[in-house]
């Protein structure tokens, strides 16, 4: 799953639906992001590809939002109610999943489980 | 070819020239008063001793002094006491520095705080901080050559107080770094640490053997070489070993089957965690980690080799090469070996010319945040600084080009 800047991205997804959840005056989702095209890709440890600069979901919070939804740890973000997520910095990342006045985001996520699953699929 | 020649020399003279610098006799003299102080640190890992040795090696000013000033203070722990007692009557090393180690089973380790004001003594602040320190260490963390994970700007604050120039230097830098990466882990500040560092960099975030590992002479290397060039049987091992003639060929291939076995079975741990986990454990095993770097020397060696030979049949080589080779203690591969690599985690560590050296040995790019170079081009410094594009790459950070730590984390993960 290497990105190519230029070329055109074709990854297997999974869409995830999460609704966030109020508490006080905010709506949390219950998941941390890190990555983004302003970061240092080395050290992310979920990416197969270490000049990945896409959104990674990097935790997860147990009975959370996000966790209901079945998101996991380690999935890449692609896109976020439309918008791309795969050449953006970090604080985008983080402004598109926090609009205030979305209580709802879907994701559109890849996970290394799936690209393999569908390929052994596909061989067999 | 001038061009790029010229940027090395302005960067590969920087180390030996560092005694013009103003910044250096201010620090020499406020780390030497450092090193009279008895602070114990049980467990505790630093790079302060390295500064006093370049401090004191400043004093001779003399830009064509070569390795043997070098010489690197272990931390203060108990099993290291033989080897800082070595260290002390070592030939090599200079006078003044063999005065200033307490040699006793409580050595200790010092703090490089910038502050030249500061008392000779230690205050209150200390002491308490001594007190915690004492009664956190575990036995488990005791012989752990990469500390756990601190956040960046909180080791950044606790090693530069005052407001000297480099510490102002310092902490820019560290802001700098902080930019990308979120905590630090320290690294054992014997003269193993840039071997140390780089290696626990590259299988932190192994997912594969390097080709290199993967061929199969490669356990062959030790006997191929030493049939051809004799002067191996002076490889200097590990320094706990006696010297065992003729067996050395063995030795050095059981290093190499053992970084073979600890690379493969590391990057096959899919879980980040777990993976870290395996590391950790692994340097904390010193019997295994120190071989790992005798391996890694020995790798040097023969990408040496093949560099020279390269050159004399009139192949291309890279730029460092010749630098290497054009310094008077290594204008071959078997003076490299008796001069320098036989020296690395004894009496002296890694030049830049030899980072070069490991970086092509593991056909790894090392980036470096060289702290005290903030505000140059050189700040942040790629080994070899034309990388190719698929050799992966790995981050130090080093303040002086002496002790290196290691920067993890991605620095930004928000929570939403």
């Amino acid at each position: 799953m290497s990105y190519v800047p230029g070329q055109p991205v074709t990854a297997v997804v999974q869409r995830i639906e999460i609704h966030k959840l109020r508490q006080g005056d905010n709506l949390i989702l219950g998941f941390s992001i890190g990555g983004g095209i302003d970061q240092d890709p080395t050290q992310n440890p979920f990416s197969e590809d270490k000049t990945d600069k896409g959104i990674y979901v990097t935790r997860v919070t147990e009975g959370g939002p996000a966790e209901v939804a079945g998101l996991q740890i380690g999935d890449k973000i692609m896109q976020v109610n439309g918008w791309d997520m795969t050449m953006v910095t970090h604080d985008q990342a983080r402004k598109r999943l926090t609009k205030r006045n979305e209580e709802v985001v879907r994701l559109l996520v890849t996970r290394q489980s799936l690209q393999k699953a569908v390929q052994q699929s596909m061989m067999s | 070819m001038t061009e790029s020649q010229d940027n090395f020399q302005g960067w590969m003279t920087e180390p030996t020239s560092l005694s013009a610098g103003a910044q250096q006799t201010q620090k020499q003299e406020s780390v030497a008063i450092q090193l009279m102080k008895h602070e114990k640190e049980v467990g505790v890992l630093s790079n302060e001793l390295v500064s006093a040795n370049t401090a004191a090696d400043q004093k001779e000013q003399s830009t064509s002094e070569i390795r043997k000033d070098y010489v690197y203070r272990s931390t203060g722990r108990p099993e290291e006491t033989d080897m800082l007692k070595s260290l002390v009557t070592d030939q090599d090393a200079p006078g003044n520095c063999g005065l200033y180690l307490p040699v006793s089973s409580n050595c200790s380790a010092i703090e490089s705080s910038e502050d030249s004001e500061e008392d000779m003594y230690r205050d209150a602040e200390e002491i308490e901080r001594e007190k915690i320190l004492l009664g956190e260490t575990s036995s488990s963390d005791y012989k752990l050559s990469v500390a756990p994970e601190m956040d960046i700007m909180e080791y950044c604050r606790k090693e530069w107080r005052g407001n000297t120039p480099v510490a102002k230097t310092m902490r820019k830098g560290y802001e700098a770094v902080a930019q990308k990466f979120a905590s630090i882990r320290r690294v054992r500040g014997d003269n193993y640490c840039a071997l140390r560092a780089t290696l626990f960099q590259a299988l932190s975030q192994a997912t594969q053997l390097p080709s290199w590992l993967q061929s199969e002479d490669f356990t062959m290397l030790p006997e191929n070489l030493l049939s051809k060039y004799d002067w191996i049987k002076q490889w200097q091992l590990k320094q706990n070993l006696g010297r065992r003639m003729g067996e050395i060929s063995d030795e050095i291939k059981e290093y190499l089957i053992l970084l073979r076995k600890k690379w493969k079975s590391i990057s096959e741990i899919k879980g980040p965690i777990e993976k870290q986990e395996a590391c950790d454990k692994l340097f904390k095993n010193e019997e295994e980690e120190y071989c790992l770097y005798e391996a890694l020397k020995f790798l040097m060696l023969n990408t040496a080799i093949e560099l020279y030979n390269d050159d004399k049949n009139g192949r291309r080589v890279p730029v460092f090469s010749w630098l290497l080779f054009a310094r008077d203690t290594s204008s071959n591969p078997c003076q490299l070996m008796h001069n320098h690599l036989n020296h690395i985690g004894h009496s002296g560590g890694l030049e830049q010319v030899e980072m070069f050296l490991l970086a092509y040995a593991l056909q790894y790019t090392i980036q470096v945040y060289r702290l005290y170079k903030y505000s140059t081009d050189e700040f942040i410094t790629l080994y070899p600084n034309d990388p190719e594009e698929n050799w992966p790459v790995v981050t130090l950070i080093t303040e002086d080009d002496r002790h290196y730590n290691i920067p993890v984390r991605m620095c930004q993960e928000t929570m939403l």
